[in-house]
């Protein structure tokens, strides 16, 4: 008992809730507390012993490492509102707390939503009309059925999983530097997306694509999936382990952030603080991407190929030549020479269609040892491949060094239904796109400081039937989509007991609604203003900036603008991703970095927001095309142009007062202050 | 029993939940949310209806504001504020054995030691001794705790960089700024409360990501200052629209968002009120960026009007302007675009260093001066410093290379004892022997001097709560 109050005390101090310590312990003793910190509990010094973290079946204790189970499907009082399975897990709940599920949402609201979700794009007045005139029973089943067949669908979940893998076409740091075709990567995301390929299969040509045979460029360019984490390539004098252990650490935190949602990266310094991961386990995952190498792989046709190389062939021999030269120079010279060199690469060919991927290199294996702290000055004991122990079955050997298709082990491992976490871990990132909170709302963390599951049962039955399905997740859209659950209105204001019980509204007793993402909200003011180009697939869209904004790039010639205007209107999933450069738009609706993993977006309010959208290009330009549409969709009435920018915008008609009060501003001011101020509106920028 | 052990606050793999989901796991589990009501006010810092409203501290707060005089690319200690007579007496020699191995960026291990040219003296009561380079700034030495013991975990600008802005090698976490401006909130209604101030010359190595917000949601971006007369983006109106009309559009976007406002909907309400801001800040910003009411004493002491002081100096009254205003944290960078114009002086130490040093001088002893004749000094934390210094041996026969094993950094006002110097290098300037201190440190001590506590100020990131000082940070307490 002693040591657990020491650890509660040290919990509280360690978390930073120091100040909440006193009206806390005189409460009561929390059993639940000291029960999900009991696995660390019986060393003093608060260090687990590794033997038993390890080895003893403490280990597995916690859920995440367990097996889903097939659980019964609950009981319910109120069977009538239970549309399908899934619905009876969240209603169980609910009756337990005595709480209620909302009413439905209005159909307008509730194609709206669905329209945003799967596609990330405004439903059309046409769409709108002809679903609200469906009186069949199945409207919205055929509705929800047609939007999985829509390509814009692999367009929306594409930018999903490019957050999650931090997606992007350079590297970072200071050369920033782009990756070859690295959009391509983009587009086998989108493809993978709106052709279902199950989940498992996409999750192997990622990992290791290009083991696989036959050998195809899409295969290539899947395994491009090890090349987005920021690389550091620094002129002078190189440490050649330092930048390969960087590069190895890079790729290995991020297929267990990703895959595993593990915070696997935390062992890389010491044995993980909280999950029973030793730092061994993080070096023998790291070990399956020893003989890995970066690799630009050119996939051009023959012809291309060939011209390419008979163009640069004597041009490359010259740049060879002159790098041996400034290898051995020194000032004055040496910076003539590297001008000179620079001047050579620019006459460079364009390149020929290239893959950003991988490829292994048996030969320039690298020997992967524990290091200490980290450090690559500090080896400390070799290891060989082996998958984290307290994820596979007991008494998994190493696997020898030469291993060959060593990904292709590790990738079957991370697709194998036995694995505790990867079905989970993606059925809950879909499931938090859907409602806005996770089953588990740690999405990269399920470990043991992640959070415990609001529905546990619900979270297995869920992957079991993702894995019964083939992994296909279309199969488990539909299956939300289709539920009460996810049909609920948003607008139930909280009962008192509700606020009291579930203010965060874990247990879905109403919709979440969502402010739109960055690029939704920029597709959306496309589509309303009548701008958008559909167009899918292709090179990245590079958006003509402020000079000020390009200054802010150490390389300001980086930024090529896209040439063909028509295309500067296409979805945001196709602007190019670049680390050192981000849109202010962007930015301000909370894009992630690109730097690390993000799992779910923050949704932020503040001034240069409001900024940006009141005086920012993008939306000023947006609004005179909106205003232009509106004229020529119905001419000047006001009356009529009030409504029909709301049903552009919002899905439905103003308010009596909102209808009034704009159709005095536009007796008095131009229209196209009115279309900017419909791009401010609440109902447009958020989906109920 | 209630302080923890040191080894437990070494660890930084921190946990995931917030500290709310966290004690609501802990206590009651799913089944009974019955702790929710006392933890909101537990989270009134990470999610109050205006994220930036000002926010309780932790400590009692000496200072109120921060402005870093950023000098990029890296200042050698040498020439500035640590002399090494030794040095001038072994120049030209090899290191001699006992200073012990460095690694730097570009030059070899044949590399010559290099003496310096720059002559030193003592000033002020407290005689701390200041090159040639700057005397402007050793007139207010009196004022400056100058700790010559600092040291970086990287050798290469960029990694050096984001370690220097946000105590990672890498990129992706939050800023300093960003860190104060989520502990702190802000005190400006019409500014924004992060600002940086490039050079005019272009960026540095490390790019936009190290001055941004990182993990933590947009309010705590940077505003990046452009170079010119109308600094903030998006501030000004479309072309062709008056302010007058604009008005007229922000008030309906007022009143239309108001007629389908539910009672107590605190989210759409924030969002309400940042169209207030952002009016205000379109309004009254332009009268503080404006420095023509300025007198010409205030402008000739900061080298306002006359070269090659005015673009600097001119960035140092705006930042006076903005502390003023309750801004918290702004950075003023000197040194950007290509390498030669930065403080990386690989080819000739003393050109370069002249150069530079003369564009900052007088704009930074105007604005340390300035600031305490208003009473701004007491409550507003100065730094200087670059995110590493040079090495003690010639690059290029007259240059100095990169070197982050010791160097020299300086703090003045906002509770830091002034007329002090702390830590010291070794004979020859290589390594930061006594008291070293690490960026990680000097980001600690500026927390504790805003009111911060360097465990408290975390956000859950990845599995961990973190923190800007990733690993703990001393205090240095020499000068606190």
């Amino acid at each position: 008992m002693c040591s657990s109050a020491v650890r509660y005390y040290w919990y509280l101090w360690h978390f930073g809730v120091g100040r909440l310590a006193v009206p806390l312990l005189t409460i009561s003793v929390c059993y639940s507390f000291f029960f999900s910190v009991a696995v660390a509990d019986s060393n003093p010094r608060g260090t687990p012993p590794l033997s038993d973290k390890m080895d003893g079946q403490g280990a597995r204790r916690l859920w995440a490492f367990q097996p889903p189970r097939k659980a019964a499907l609950p009981p319910v009082n109120d069977k009538t509102w239970v549309g399908n399975s899934m619905d009876r897990f969240i209603l169980n709940r609910l009756e337990q707390n005595s709480l209620h599920p909302s009413a439905p949402a209005t159909p307008r609201e509730l194609i709206r939503r669905v329209y945003f979700d799967m596609l990330g794009l405004p439903p059309s007045p046409l769409d709108i009309d002809a679903f609200l005139a469906d009186d069949s029973s199945d409207a919205y089943e055929r509705l929800v059925d047609r939007l999985l067949e829509n390509h814009h669908y692999g367009e929306k979940w594409a930018q999903h999983w490019l957050d999650v893998i931090r997606f992007s076409e350079s590297e970072g740091f200071e050369y920033d530097r782009h990756l070859p075709g690295a959009w391509r990567f983009r587009d086998f995301v989108i493809q993978s997306l709106n052709e279902d390929k199950p989940f498992d299969r996409f999750l192997r040509e990622q990992i290791a694509g290009d083991e696989m045979q036959p050998v195809t460029n899409d295969r290539l360019i899947a395994a491009g999936f090890h090349r987005f984490g920021p690389v550091r390539r620094n002129a002078g004098n190189p440490e050649v382990a330092f930048s390969r252990n960087e590069v190895l650490t890079e790729r290995t935190d991020i297929i267990g952030t990703a895959f595993l949602g593990l915070t696997i990266g935390c062992a890389r310094c010491h044995d993980h603080k909280f999950d029973p991961i030793t730092q061994e386990d993080y070096y023998s995952l790291q070990a399956f991407l020893a003989a890995t190498y970066e690799h630009n792989e050119i996939i051009a046709s023959p012809q291309e190929k060939d011209r390419w190389l008979s163009e640069s062939k004597p041009i490359q021999q010259r740049i060879e030549e002159v790098e041996k030269k400034v290898n051995s120079a020194q000032g004055v010279e040496r910076r003539r020479l590297r001008r000179a060199l620079q001047k050579l690469k620019s006459q460079l060919p364009p390149a020929p269609t290239t893959a950003t991927t991988i490829k292994n290199d048996e030969a320039t294996r690298t020997t992967i040892h524990v290091l200490k702290r980290g450090s690559w000055e500090q080896q400390g004991d070799r290891v060989r491949m082996r998958f984290p122990r307290v994820l596979a079955s007991q008494n998994t050997p190493e696997l020898p060094a030469d291993t060959s298709h060593p990904r292709t082990k590790l990738a079957d491992w991370l697709a194998s239904p036995e694995n505790p976490l990867t079905a989970r871990v993606i059925v809950n990132r879909l499931w938090l796109y859907h409602f806005s909170n996770g089953l588990v709302n740690t999405p990269n963390d399920f470990g043991q400081n992640g959070e415990r599951p609001s529905h546990p049962d619900l979270l297995d039955f869920l992957a079991l039937h993702l894995i019964e399905n083939g992994w296909r997740l279309k199969s488990l859209h539909r299956m939300i989509l289709l539920s009460n659950t996810y049909r609920q209105s948003s607008r139930t204001p909280p009962s008192q007991h509700a606020l009291a019980t579930d203010p965060e509204n874990r247990l879905l007793w109403r919709f979440n609604r969502r402010r739109l993402m960055a690029e939704e909200l920029r597709d959306a003011m496309l589509a309303v203003s009548g701008r958008l180009n559909t167009k899918m697939f292709g090179e990245s869209i590079v958006l003509p900036v402020d000079q000020e904004l390009m200054d802010l790039l150490y390389k300001p010639d980086q930024w090529q603008v896209t040439k063909d205007r028509r295309e500067h209107d296409r979805r945001s999933v196709y602007l190019i991703a670049k680390r050192n450069l981000r849109l202010p738009f962007m930015e301000s609706f909370d894009q992630p970095t690109l730097q690390n993993s993000c799992a779910r977006r923050e949704s932020s309010t503040h001034a240069p927001q409001a900024l940006e959208l009141l005086n920012g290009s993008i939306s000023n330009e947006l609004a005179d095309a909106f205003a232009k549409r509106l004229v020529r969709e119905v001419g000047a009435d006001p009356a009529r142009t009030v409504e029909r920018a709301w049903l552009l915008a919002t899905g439905g008609p103003p308010n009596d007062g909102q209808a009034k009060l704009a159709q005095e501003f536009l007796n008095e001011q131009p229209l196209r202050e009115f279309a900017l101020a419909v791009f401010n509106l609440n109902e447009f920028l958020y989906v109920h | 029993m209630f302080t923890n052990p040191t080894d437990h606050r070494k660890a930084h793999s921190r946990r995931t939940r917030s500290r709310r989901e966290f004690l609501r796991d802990a206590c009651c589990g799913f089944s009974g949310l019955a702790f929710a009501s006392m933890l909101r006010a537990e989270q009134v810092r990470r999610a109050p209806p205006n994220p930036l409203a000002p926010k309780p501290t932790h400590l009692p707060a000496k200072a109120r504001a921060v402005i870093f005089l950023y000098m990029a690319g890296g200042p050698s200690h040498m020439e500035t504020f640590d002399p090494k007579p030794l040095l001038n007496r072994l120049s030209g020699q090899k290191r001699p054995q006992e200073f012990g191995e460095a690694k730097y960026q570009s030059i070899k291990s044949d590399a010559k030691l290099l003496g310096t040219t720059r002559a030193f003296r003592r000033y002020g009561q407290s005689g701390i001794d200041v090159s040639d380079l700057f005397p402007h700034v050793a007139t207010c030495v009196d004022d400056l705790a100058v700790i010559r013991s600092c040291y970086g975990d990287s050798v290469v600008h960029s990694a050096a960089q984001y370690e220097l802005f946000t105590g990672r090698l890498v990129p992706g976490a939050p800023s300093m700024g960003s860190w104060l401006t989520y502990g702190l909130g802000s005190e400006s209604e019409s500014m924004p409360s992060y600002v940086v101030m490039p050079d005019p010359d272009g960026a540095l190595p490390a790019g936009q990501p190290m001055y941004t917000q990182g993990f933590l949601p947009a309010n705590y971006q940077p505003t990046m200052f452009r170079p010119g007369e109308k600094p903030i983006l998006n501030l000004d109106l479309p072309h062709g629209i008056s302010m007058n009309r604009r008005q007229r559009t922000i008030e309906l976007i007022r009143r239309l968002n108001e007629a389908s406002l539910a009672e107590e909907d605190h989210e759409f309400s924030a969002r309400i009120n940042a169209y207030d801001l952002a009016f205000k800040m379109q309004t009254e910003a332009p009268d503080i960026l404006d420095l023509s009411k300025e007198t010409k004493d205030t402008l000739d002491l900061y080298g306002v009007g006359s070269e090659p002081t005015h673009d600097y100096g001119r960035r140092c009254l705006l930042a006076r302007k903005l502390v003023e205003e309750g801004v918290r944290f702004v950075c003023v960078v000197s040194g950007g675009g290509s390498g030669r114009l930065t403080w990386d002086a690989h080819d000739d130490i003393d050109e370069n260093h002249l150069r530079l040093a003369v564009q900052t001088d007088k704009p930074m002893a105007g604005l340390l001066k300035d600031l305490k004749q208003r009473g701004l000094l007491d409550t507003t934390l100065v730094l200087w410093g670059g995110e590493f210094g040079r090495s003690p041996e010639a690059e290029s026969l007259k240059g100095r290379d990169h070197h982050n094993l010791g160097f020299t950094m300086w703090m003045a006002g906002g509770g830091i004892r002034g007329g002090r110097i702390v830590g010291a290098t070794d004979a020859i300037g290589l390594r930061a022997v006594d008291k070293p201190y690490h960026f990680r440190d000097i980001h600690n001590t500026i927390l504790h001097q805003l009111g911060l506590d360097q465990n408290q100020l975390t956000y859950p990131h990845l599995g961990r709560e973190e923190r800007l000082t990733f690993l703990e940070g001393k205090l240095i307490t020499e000068i606190i």
